[in-house]
């Protein structure tokens, strides 16, 4: 044998090697070298694509058809006030039917509800009209509070609540009675509701003034929780209760009732005074006295805690 | 009984058989050996110089596909962590809605990367040494498309008012997160094994 026997041989050796480990992955697509596995279809990375927009709903005309009800009120300067408020039939009409949401840890989207907004708007700044002195701040916050408590209580399973006489067709029957959670403008027409109808209307006027406000929801009860830095006024008899709410004090708000007395032995006419915030002692509601609330905030977003990407070394010490 | 013998052919007996004599050539019996020594040692080699090029290939594609999947990542960080900053104190009920589609389309935006790159990581061929990291990846990947699985939930529970139901997804979502930045770290230590030759450290 010569050596020109032995390139061939050589040469040989060398084809294998290259159409075994670089040809034939080439040509079917599988990754060059030894132990290639099957391929894995990838398409292009995946894009973000934004949420549909969804069209502003249009708002209720209030020069067509509109509910009207004069509320006769004392102002917590002893005024007595006369407010009227109007508003558009067709809103009204289309809350009534709507059905409403069984779990209360979604009421406060009462209170907050888009077409009810002006009405409540209006109605806040007539109630409390905007002042440049900072010190009526409280006054104008006490006159919405008295306001509301002054509208009469009444329950959900009372055909009296409601504007037609009868229980709307969206109320819902409990094991304890009947439950119906009112839009604002709806309390307003109908002139009465119960706890949960006061509180909800009254965070709805609180927050178009500006106002951070929760639902108080108790065992057999719903009241209102105002945020404020302190409240400890020296004239208080009583030490004001609030509930802290993700580091923020929430302080006690009753919507259904208030102080009073009648003005004179058998006399009809009575005179009274709001229940004052942080005061949970004058409602003679046992479980005000004694149970923690939940706190139902009126704005829900839920919110995950963990969402930072944890950067990864890469192989082979790529950047 | 005797076998037929085929005409004109004679089997010789097997006495009569004789082993050839043959010449031995030293010289080209050393090049033969030379030869087939040589042939085996480009065989050897070539094999093992293949072998480490594909290792450093393999390597190469796992690296490309883990950067491009960190890449894309910190694309669905950036949406996310602007979404998070949004201030929503003051949203109006119709503006808290359009927050959370949002964070639907953001959760389908990471579900959809993920799931992607978890598919071309998975399916790479890797050598043996980096197999732990690979594999740590590749669950690194999943629990990230589980969380974002879940705040898909989280995101469908407030459209039909369910925030109890979307409280517990986004609690259950915190906890696939926290899996997640778990096995990034376990990605971590396989990957620094592999790189020095060492036993994997202890998590």
């Amino acid at each position: 044998m010569e050596w020109k026997d032995v390139i061939p041989v050589l040469v040989g050796g060398l084809v294998i090697l290259v159409v075994a480990l670089v040809v034939k992955p080439a040509l079917l697509g599988e990754p060059i070298g030894f132990g290639s596995r099957g391929t894995v279809p990838i398409g292009s990375p995946p894009v973000y694509v934004p949420p549909t927009p969804v069209p502003t709903p249009t708002p209720f005309p209030d020069d067509v058809e509109v509910s009207t009800r004069n509320f006769r009120w004392t102002a917590i300067d002893g005024g007595v006030q006369t407010t009227q408020v109007t508003v558009p039939e067709a809103l009204f009409r289309e809350h009534r039917e709507t059905p409403r949401f069984s779990d209360y840890t979604s009421w406060g989207r009462y209170a907050l509800a888009d077409a009810d907004r002006p009405v409540l708007v209006d109605l806040a700044r007539r109630i409390a009209p905007p002042s440049a002195s900072p010190d009526e701040g409280y006054f104008r916050l006490m006159n919405l509070v008295f306001f509301v408590q002054q509208i009469p209580y009444d329950m959900d399973d009372n055909a009296t609540s409601y504007i037609e006489g009868v229980l709307p067709r969206h109320a819902m029957y409990k094991k304890d009675g009947v439950e119906y959670p009112k839009y604002p403008v709806e309390t307003l027409v109908d002139g009465r509701g119960d706890c949960e109808d006061a509180s909800i209307l009254m965070a709805g006027l609180l927050d178009a003034l500006g106002y951070d406000t929760v639902l108080l929801r108790y065992s057999d009860h719903m009241a209102l929780g105002i945020r404020m830095n302190e409240f400890n006024p020296y004239y208080a008899k009583y030490t004001p209760r609030y509930f802290t709410h993700e580091g923020q004090h929430y302080y006690f708000i009753e919507g259904t009732d208030f102080y009073w007395s009648n003005v004179s032995v058998g006399s009809t006419s009575i005179r009274g005074r709001p229940f004052p915030i942080g005061d949970t002692g004058g409602t003679g509601i046992p479980s005000v006295r004694s149970e923690t609330p939940e706190i139902v905030p009126l704005r829900y977003i839920p919110t995950p805690g963990e969402y930072r990407i944890q950067p990864a070394r890469l192989p082979g010490g790529g950047a | 009984m005797d076998t037929p013998e085929p005409s004109g052919l004679k089997i010789p007996k097997l006495p009569d058989l004789k082993f050839p004599k043959l010449a031995v050539d030293r010289r080209k019996a050393f090049t033969a050996a030379g030869a087939a020594v040589a042939a085996i040692a480009v065989l050897l080699v070539g094999g093992m110089l293949a072998m480490s090029y594909n290792e450093a290939q393999q390597v190469a594609a796992f690296e490309s596909h883990v950067a491009a999947s960190e890449a894309d990542l910190f694309l669905v960080y950036d949406k996310t962590s602007a979404h998070m900053r949004t201030p929503t104190n003051d949203l109006s009920v119709a503006e808290c809605d359009a927050h959370m589609r949002e964070f639907a389309a953001i959760a389908r935006y990471g579900g959809d990367v993920t799931a992607y790159h978890r598919q071309i990581v998975a399916a790479d061929a890797v050598p043996e040494a980096y197999a732990g990291a690979q594999s740590a990846y590749v669950r690194a990947l999943d629990n990230l498309n589980r969380a974002f699985s879940l705040w898909l939930s989280a995101s469908g529970a407030y459209d039909v008012r369910d925030y109890r139901a979307a409280d517990r997804n986004i609690g259950e979502a915190d906890s696939a997160w926290r899996a997640y930045a778990a096995a990034i770290a376990d990605y971590d230590r396989e990957l620094r094994a592999a790189e020095e030759g060492t036993e994997v450290p202890p998590a």
